[in-house]
């Protein structure tokens, strides 16, 4: 367990040094069991600060998310340092960001977390629904305690905990400058059986399947704006010329918008699920990057975000390459 | 003689697939121009895009030929380790094994995407590509699930 | 006009009637409530909160056309809205019907869209009076609406238990209330519904004193407030795409290759950073923070000061999809605080 006053002390002590400009975290939501992320710019400020199963969000997002405004002559731009608190997975996403070379590591002071699983807000909002009076979850043994409105209750860890924490490898960020806790061994594997079962279905039932899915997307860009590795100025998805996808919003357009996402990040997607978390369509979005990470790691026997002096995926080969495929 | 009879009999199905090919300047268009030049007859239903390199060739293409409702795409270039830049072919296997395979995933039979290592000399086998890619495209079917049908408009 | 009966039992034989026009109800895709057209009455899913995409998008539709062209005619073939016939949207609640007559005002401003408005004059609405509140965000109280309203409505059901009460509020409600004269029946209690509108408005939890916000807005222009409340936003389009007020659009040409094309127009969202990019590549909202700052002034400011109607009906859906939790009610009592 994270030790809050611990945490808090730490940041303020981040915070508080002269050549770091904010220090990126996590707050209470503004209702219910949720949480949000926290942006400390003083130290008297570090108090809001918490770490729980709520905090699902992957801060990581928002290094590469801040735009970098001109400044007026004269000035030079703020180049102190960000620091950033992150889990397991959302490390992973730091890690390729470095492997991109999407910014200098001297950059960031990366505050890491070793995570014993978040929870999964649909499940917990199904189990109790409608709270609105500030609530809180936290993880003991193998229990969530989930505190609301003067009443504790215990719900086994795995009715709550999100899918893609049943299925965390890197539960302890694989880069940091602190540590906030102890590690935590690695407590599951992941074998790819919800994608197994999908490749599964005949071609017909495929489409239909992903139809279905697709043809609710709003194209509200969520996925493509939460996601980490998601970060170049001009987008191919917002390229008018050439267009890849028309801004129009129907079942082809859309599908031609996920899978030219999901190729993008082949061999990029860290697996911290956000977009799936964020889609307000309730769209697998999961399900298709987990297709190209599953292939990647069989294929090619590579894993995105682990090392950050690997060469991204996409700009190597080896002359072994598998071309059964191949006439 | 027999062989122009066969052609016949196949353009006379009522589905007569509209294929694009991204063929590699250097290997494969000299592959298919050789073929043409030695009069080896083969299904007219590849429209042919010249490309310097299939290392140049975006996996977008792919999926907007698709869109765009080409029943079928395939990708040519140099033999591993003819590549007259030396490693674009290397990408582009790595980039079309998993375009091919996502693609498959979510839908679009594998018989619709397609790739080939055609060198220049190799005219014959040109023929030979051509005939099983236009087979396996006859087999799945014109190009439906999410190709544009202006639904709208 | 007098309160009639739906009885629950008859409420599949009126929707059956109802689908001689183009009816549009909640449905279900996969476990997402979705307003759709439906012409099988087993589609309905009535025992809903609110639908996640608001049904806005069947009178202003997410993608469009304004009109089809082709290479060598000189005759634009305007799309004719009159083809989708009558609409009947089914089970809209108060809070989104309401919605649509703020937005009303915007595309009868300026300049009178004919789409939006012959769509609009197409369509009746029948709305579902909120006997509990969709949502633990709703606040539809504070920014002047009720579970129970009936502006923008021509007809409001309300569930009294085995029974729907059912009331047409204009002269569209009334003549559809005519083609269900068989399923329905005399004897609905207005007393009745207007004791269960009072008690529903004693559940929504959350509020807001929007006195003076519209003016306070503009004098807030440099404030860093702007900056804190915006600092987690994604810049994605969830809270436009879900608010039932919101109404921005971009009109794009399609052209197929055989020299046809359509003009389309598509929503579009001030939260995107394209939204003001210029040709130049100057943007003069060029990060998160200046678009927040417009779209809550547009929406508390701006707009009431052209309209009288504060731009946001309170359905709490931006409050409950937003993926970094940006809280609306948040941002406005910082605005107050300020």
């Amino acid at each position: 367990m994270v030790d809050i006053n611990k945490l808090r002390e730490i940041a303020k002590e981040v915070i508080s040094r002269d050549d770091v400009r904010q220090v990126i975290g996590y707050r209470p939501g503004t209702y219910g069991f949720r949480a949000r992320p926290a942006f400390v710019l003083e130290p008297d400020d570090v108090d809001e600060l918490i770490f729980t199963p709520a905090c699902v969000n992957n801060l990581a997002t928002y290094i590469t998310l801040e735009e970098k405004l001109p400044v007026p002559r004269g000035q030079e731009p703020d180049s102190r340092k960000v620091a950033v608190m992150v889990k397991g997975c959302d490390s992973r996403a730091l890690v390729q960001q470095m492997e991109e070379k999407a910014y200098d590591r001297e950059h960031l002071l990366i505050l890491g977390i070793p995570c014993r699983g978040v929870v999964d807000m649909d499940k917990v909002n199904a189990r109790f629904p409608d709270v609105l009076e500030k609530g809180e979850i936290a993880l003991e043994g193998d229990k969530f305690v989930i505190s609301f409105n003067g009443t504790k209750e215990e719900v086994a860890k795995d009715e709550l905990l999100a899918d893609k924490c049943k299925r965390c490898r890197y539960p302890t960020p694989l880069v940091s400058d602190q540590l906030l806790d102890d590690e935590v061994e690695r407590f599951a594997e992941d074998d790819y059986s919800d994608i197994e079962t999908l490749e599964k279905r005949s071609q017909d039932e495929k489409w239909a399947y992903w139809e279905e899915k697709l043809s609710r997307c709003t194209r509200c860009y969520a996925c493509r704006n939460v996601c980490p590795m998601c970060y170049c100025e001009d987008c191919v998805l917002n390229r008018i010329e050439p267009m890849w996808m028309r801004r129009s919003v129907d079942v082809s357009e859309n599908t031609a918008y996920h899978i030219a996402r999901a190729y993008h990040l082949a061999g990029r997607c860290i697996q911290c699920g956000e977009c799936q978390r964020v889609c307000p369509m309730d769209i697998p979005i999961m399900e298709l990057n987990r297709k190209f990470y599953k292939d990647v790691a069989d294929l090619y026997d590579y894993e995105p975000g682990t090392d950050a002096e690997a060469s991204p995926l996409l700009s190597t080969f080896s002359v072994d390459d598998r071309e059964d495929f191949i006439l | 003689m027999a062989e122009t009879t066969k052609m016949a009999e196949d353009t006379k199905t009522d589905f007569d697939p509209n294929i694009v090919a991204f063929l590699c300047n250097w290997c494969s268009y000299a592959g298919a121009d050789l073929a043409g030049t030695s009069r080896i007859q083969y299904p007219p239903n590849v429209r042919v895009i010249r490309v310097m390199c299939s290392g140049r060739v975006n996996p977008l293409f792919v999926m907007n030929a698709l869109q765009q409702g080409a029943d079928g795409v395939l990708i040519s270039g140099c033999h591993p380790g003819d590549c007259h830049y030396m490693q674009g072919n290397y990408f582009a296997r790595r980039r079309f094994n998993l375009m091919r395979n996502f693609l498959e995933y979510v839908g679009i039979e594998p018989e619709r995407v397609r790739m080939s290592w055609v060198s220049a000399s190799e005219g014959a086998k040109w023929k030979e590509v051509i005939e099983e890619v236009v087979e396996g495209v006859k087999s799945v079917g014109p190009m439906d699930s999410f190709k544009r049908r202006q639904l709208n408009w | 006009m007098a309160v009639k009966k739906l009885s629950k039992d008859k409420v599949g034989e009126a929707l059956k009637e109802l689908s001689k026009f183009r009816l549009v109800a909640p449905a279900r895709s996969d476990d997402v409530v979705i307003f759709k057209e439906i012409s099988d009455p087993a589609e309905a899913y009535l025992d809903y909160g609110n639908s996640t995409v608001p049904p806005k998008k069947m009178v202003f539709p997410q993608t469009e056309t304004l009109f089809r062209f082709m290479v060598g005619d000189p005759e634009l073939k305007e799309k004719n809205v009159e083809e989708e016939g009558t609409t009947v949207i089914f089970g809209i609640r108060p809070c989104d019907a309401r919605a649509m007559s703020i937005v009303d005002k915007l595309f009868a401003w300026d300049y009178d869209d004919p789409y939006y408005q012959k769509r609009r004059a197409l369509t009746t609405l029948v709305g579902m009076a909120c006997t509990e509140p969709p949502s633990v965000n709703c606040f539809c109280t504070s920014v002047g609406g009720s579970p129970f309203s009936k502006e923008g409505l021509d007809i409001l059901l309300t569930d009294m238990g085995d029974y729907y009460a059912v009331q047409a509020l204009t002269e569209k409600g009334e003549n559809l209330q005519k083609t269900l004269s068989s399923q329905l029946e005399d004897g609905g209690d207005e007393k009745k519904v207007e004791e269960m509108a009072r008690a529903a408005e004693g559940k929504i939890k959350r509020s807001i004193k929007t006195d003076g916000i519209p003016e306070k807005i503009p004098t807030l222009w440099d404030s860093d407030v702007w900056k804190k409340v915006s600092a987690s936003c994604l810049g994605c389009g969830t809270c436009t795409f879900l608010c039932p007020t919101c109404h921005c659009f971009d009109i794009q040409d399609e052209v197929e290759e055989l020299g046809e094309g359509r003009r389309a127009r598509m929503w579009d969202s001030c939260m995107f950073s394209e939204y003001t990019l210029h040709a130049s590549g100057h943007n003069p909202r060029p990060s998160r923070k200046e678009r927040t700052r417009n779209r809550i002034s547009h929406k508390y400011s701006y707009y009431p000061n052209k309209f009288d109607d504060i731009a946001c009906v309170g359905c709490g859906r931006c409050i409950n999809l937003c993926p970094v939790n940006i809280d609306i009610l948040d941002i406005l009592e910082q605005v107050v605080e300020a």
